[in-house]
């Protein structure tokens, strides 16, 4: 199960009781799908930074989950279908921390090449003042 | 005819911020970050500008529009 990570807008001026019935039935569509909750951060009211039909702030959910791609679908029909939420975008984490990953990794074998390095050098340092000193 | 005389420009040298700091994946919610590529009216700073580094740069632009799909960057500056 790839890793996702979701962001939603939800509309400020719905009643609360909608908002955590929405987040909830949408977590409900997760876990239902096999998939399970990783992260679930919620950054409250903010503005936007363009009015969304015609409202100027919004409230931010950001989740991180694993669940199965086919469970996407209904999910993404469950935002688009419903009148709470005002934006929403999913990202496939694998995919997009792939490349980091392999970077993370040559970095890493950069880092250990140099610090290799400087210990020869400073050996060979080591061993000139020693001969220096016979 | 002109006097023959060179003009020095001493350029400035730009570094390439995500490779000096080793970042390497840009989230659309660094809004922060990505406000220093923007200025107020919006656009993305051309690397030609910004000295970043072409994979870099992409990367960069990809955050940049997503960040503006969530309503957290401007499409067109106030």
């Amino acid at each position: 199960m790839p890793l996702y990570e979701l962001g939603i807008i939800v509309d400020p001026e719905a009643p609360p009781e909608d908002e955590t019935s929405t987040m909830e039935r949408l977590e409900g569509i997760i876990t239902d799908a096999g998939g399970e909750m990783v992260d679930k951060d919620a950054r409250g009211r903010r503005q936007l930074a363009y009015p969304i039909k015609k409202k100027n702030y919004g409230v931010y959910h950001f989740w991180t989950f694993n669940v199965d791609g086919e469970a996407l679908e209904t999910l993404n029909f469950e935002m688009r279908t419903n009148d709470v939420v005002l934006r929403s975008l999913i990202l496939n984490m694998d995919r997009e921390l792939r490349r980091k990953r392999k970077m993370d990794v040559k970095l890493a074998a950069r880092a250990e090449k140099k610090a290799a390095k400087a210990a020869a050098k400073a050996e060979a340092a080591a061993s000139a003042s020693a001969t220096v000193e016979d | 005819m002109r006097p023959h005389h060179k003009k020095r420009f001493r350029r400035r040298v730009k570094i390439c911020r995500f490779t000096v700091e080793k970042i390497n994946y840009i989230d659309y919610k660094d809004i922060e970050l990505l406000r220093e590529y923007t200025p107020t009216n919006g656009k993305i700073l051309p690397r030609r500008v910004t000295g970043t580094r072409p994979a870099f740069q992409h990367k960069l632009t990809r955050a940049i529009k997503r960040a503006r799909f969530m309503a957290l960057l401007p499409y067109t500056g106030a």
